[in-house]
């Protein structure tokens, strides 16, 4: 199946994080959209939503979450997806994400991006699910690749094999988050390079870059930090595969002024024009 | 919510019904019961490879799983974290954790139960169940629905043959405690990082309101007929009823004035949404 109806590119953008919300409608930054975190404004009302609602009235906004628990054997939250859609309403969302994962299963929610072993029986659940919550929500959702730190040995095939098998027969598309395909390769020693030729750029909607946190031997994928020279150099390839393709800067902890992001995400443009560039300069020669 | 156990792929009342969901259940007793054994199996070992062991790699889940719930208790409960300090509250994390694993998908509410858990946990210091309770009511304030509320001139609009009758609808972020301890004034020296007074019980439980205005959630003390008429209007009870029962305290003939002037600061503090 071809997915052939990707949503336009927004540009390039950041996760929208609360000690950057007077920042942000004080000065109005020259950022193209924000990803929002879902779970943050599934609340009844107070200040998360009274910022969110200006900030929806300023830029374009994505929602990106957490607890859809796509991979669980459990079935889907339905209550959480109909609170997911209602935002989805108030904020006009281009979009919403989530993640290849389980968070918990019967009826325990670890809060944690639990890895799936890549099988046949893994494909058929999530993607059910998956056009389930598509179904649902009355959209073609995101799916993104997660960190992992171990590999089942149930699993029968790549990450980026199964991404894609599970893309196709949902019918999704892909978030491709380029950190963490450098911290799972370097975690598990394959080629990122590998990663993204296994993915078809007709289901790429949107890149996560981002931090990481380096120990002995293994990498974790904290979001507390700048993002290293690798990732922006692995963003590169990811640009002369999959052309332009929404991105965003994804900070979670220890988390700058808003001046600080802004030049992470001046880097993104550079590196997209420059890599454009030499792309089309190749092209014509 | 009922306290849940988990159940692993070796016990008999719970069998998984398909490979993926034995793998899920194996993972989720590794990080909930730290049953490395359950899981391990299934894991590729790559530590001559790599020089990172099976167990290394769990632990970066198990840690995760750890560190994001404490991170989620704390924000909750700033006060009882700086109350127990750090080790003693992660080590109370790590029993709440295994009483009430989250059932929820928000981490939000995943600390919904640690006032009646540190009742027991804690039972040698009753301050920690009083300002778990006092934290969880200024929780519910921060986030609690929007809703548009009275002005004084909604009380110009009442008929003077209605009044008897009048019902009052608070705003959903209202919640009324009796605190025994001086948990608000605690707090309120925690939350300014100024030192601390010991905590220090009363003659008697004193009567709290906890609201939110605009942005901003607050706190203050009642007078024992105040608090008796928000109780008996939080209830139900209507004007004429106020009027009736706050005669405990002063004079018939002074007792519309007095709810009057109840009514009056209720609507100054934007507590009221509807009158009926």
């Amino acid at each position: 199946m071809n997915s052939n109806n990707k949503y336009p590119s927004l540009g390039f953008g950041l996760g929208l994080r609360k000690e950057h919300y007077n920042a942000i409608l004080d000065t109005k930054p020259a950022v193209d959209w924000f990803e929002i975190l879902t779970e943050n404004y599934l609340v009844p009302g107070g200040k998360p939503l009274y910022f969110l609602d200006q900030i929806c009235e300023r830029y374009p906004v994505v929602m990106h979450g957490v607890s859809m628990s796509l991979g669980s054997y459990d079935p889907l939250d339905m209550d959480y997806l109909k609170q997911v859609k209602e935002l989805a309403k108030r904020t006009n969302a281009k979009w919403i994400s989530d993640h290849m994962c389980f968070t918990g299963v019967d009826g325990i929610n670890a809060h944690d991006l639990l890895p799936l072993p890549y099988t046949d029986e893994a494909i058929q659940h999530v993607s059910q699910k998956i056009a389930q919550a598509q179904d649902y929500l009355g959209m073609q959702i995101l799916v993104e690749n997660a960190s992992t730190y171990i590999t089942y040995k149930q699993s029968a095939m790549t990450e980026w094999d199964f991404t894609t098998a599970v893309a196709e027969e949902s019918n999704s598309l892909v978030l491709l988050d380029i950190n963490n395909i450098f911290v799972s390769a370097y975690n598990h020693g394959f080629d990122p390079l590998d990663y993204l030729d296994g993915i078809p750029a007709d289901r790429v909607q949107q890149h996560h870059l981002a931090g990481h946190s380096q120990y002995d031997g293994y990498i974790i994928d904290t979001h507390d930090h700048d993002i290293v020279q690798g990732v922006w150099g692995l963003y590169a390839e990811a640009i002369k595969r999959y052309g332009q393709v929404s991105v965003m800067i994804e900070r979670d902890d220890n988390i700058p002024e808003l001046p600080a992001m802004m030049s992470e995400l001046q880097m993104a443009r550079d590196i997209f024009a420059e890599t454009t560039q030499q792309t089309t300069e190749v092209q014509h020669v | 919510m009922s306290k849940r156990t988990i159940k692993t792929s070796s016990e008999p009342l719970s069998q998984p019904s398909s490979e993926l969901h034995r793998l899920q259940k194996s993972m989720m007793a590794w990080l909930i019961n730290k049953d490395t054994e359950a899981v391990k199996p299934d894991i590729v070992d790559t530590g001559e490879v790599s020089k990172v062991s099976i167990e290394q790699r769990l632990a970066v889940y198990g840690n995760a799983y750890g560190y994001r719930l404490i991170d989620a208790l704390s924000e909750n409960y700033p006060a009882v974290h700086t109350l127990l300090g750090d080790d003693d509250f992660y080590k109370m994390t790590y029993a709440y954790m295994d009483a009430y694993p989250s059932q929820h998908f928000s981490l939000r509410y995943f600390g919904h139960q640690l006032e009646s858990f540190l009742k027991t946990y804690h039972s040698d210091m009753p301050i920690l169940t009083e300002m778990a309770k006092f934290e969880w009511a200024l929780r519910k304030g921060f986030d609690a629905a929007d809703s548009k509320t009275l002005t004084l001139e909604a009380l110009q609009d009442i008929a003077i043959e209605q009044w008897a009758e009048l019902t009052f609808t608070f705003h959903s972020s209202v919640s009324r405690l009796d605190l025994a301890w001086n948990t608000p004034q605690l707090w309120t020296a925690i939350d300014e990082e100024s030192e601390p007074m010991p905590p220090e019980k009363l003659d008697h439980p004193y009567a709290w309101l906890l609201w939110r205005k605009e942005l901003l959630t607050y706190y203050r003390s009642l007078d024992v007929d105040e608090a008796w008429a928000l109780d008996t209007a939080l209830q139900g009870g209507n004007f004429s009823e106020l009027c009736e029962g706050v005669c405990e305290w002063i004079d018939a003939e002074h007792a519309p004035s007095r709810i009057a002037g109840f009514l009056s600061q209720w609507l100054q503090d934007d507590l009221l949404v509807a009158l009926a």
